[in-house]
């Protein structure tokens, strides 16, 4: 507690932004990927964020144990990014019989990846990237107001 | 820590600073989570609870200095040590977005400004304060 854990639970938010730009990134740059190690076209991925909570040191260590789990309203430790999963809508087909990857009816399962959506969230992830270095830099400022309490 | 006191208002300023501190940590919090699914937000208060403990800060009450002069000023540290209470409470009361998080953004960056300028006025008076203080201790001006 106190005002670096502050910093701490920004840049949470910092890593789990960041991770969301990768994936986004990576999304883009595969939306006219059709062949990939798992066989077909790529899907789309999107991170899955869940707020962090916090580990007691003294809890007990058996799972069953429902009093160790932590009351979520007073969990203040950021947030994480606990998976990363693959979009389950159908692939976009494009009609192309000359194409290698061309099914029987001449369709290419091109990747479920929508431009578009992958820019608005794009400039979701990066809006909060930003908001999150604000939050970091007040809470610097905050840190060396009280330090120069005893200057001057 | 209130027994060697160097005045009520040391006491006051550094339970706002502590507030503040704790305010941030929340916001940053709301923050951090602001893609979250389904997060709601946490609020914290202690500027009631700071308003309700003005009169613990007095100096004035039981133990206070004797005077027999009018212009004698009544002083006397009987602060008492207690923990200053910082309540953080969920708020659920609106949903903000389709995910059910109910983070306003940009509620949450006026939050974290004005706590920010709170924050720094307590320390700038607190620094005032020990100025005085360290005036008084050096007989000088």
């Amino acid at each position: 507690m106190g005002l670096y854990s502050s910093i701490e639970v920004s840049a949470s938010g910092l890593s789990a932004e960041r991770l969301a730009m990768d994936v986004i990134a990576n999304n883009l740059a595969n939306v006219n990927t059709t062949r990939t190690p798992e066989g077909g076209s790529f899907k789309r991925q999107l991170v899955i964020f869940a707020q962090k909570q916090e580990v007691d040191p003294n809890a007990s260590l058996n799972p069953m144990d429902s009093s160790s789990n932590a009351d979520p309203g007073k969990s203040r430790d950021g947030v994480e990014a606990v998976g990363i999963v693959n979009d389950p809508s159908p692939d976009r087909l494009v009609y192309d019989p000359n194409h290698p990857d061309a099914d029987a009816n001449g369709y290419v399962h091109m990747p479920n990846v929508d431009v578009v959506k992958e820019m608005v969230d794009m400039i979701s992830a990066s809006r909060a990237y930003q908001a999150n270095v604000s939050a970091i830099q007040e809470a610097r400022s905050m840190g060396s107001a009280a330090l120069n309490i005893l200057k001057s | 820590m209130g027994d060697i006191s160097f005045g009520a208002t040391v006491n006051m300023l550094k339970d706002a600073g502590a507030g503040a501190g704790e305010a941030q940590l929340a916001i940053a919090n709301n923050i951090a989570n602001v893609n979250t699914p389904a997060f709601k937000r946490t609020d914290v208060t202690f500027k009631e609870a700071l308003a309700a403990e003005l009169p613990r800060y007095d100096d004035s009450t039981d133990l206070a200095m004797v005077t027999d002069d009018p212009k004698q000023i009544p002083g006397g540290p009987n602060f008492e040590a207690q923990p200053f209470s910082v309540t953080s409470t969920l708020d659920d009361t609106q949903q903000m977005r389709v995910d059910g998080s109910n983070v306003d953004v940009d509620q949450e960056m006026a939050k974290l400004s004005i706590n920010s300028a709170y924050s720094q006025t307590m320390s700038t008076l607190l620094s005032t304060q020990y100025t005085r203080i360290r005036e008084a201790i050096q007989e000088k001006a």
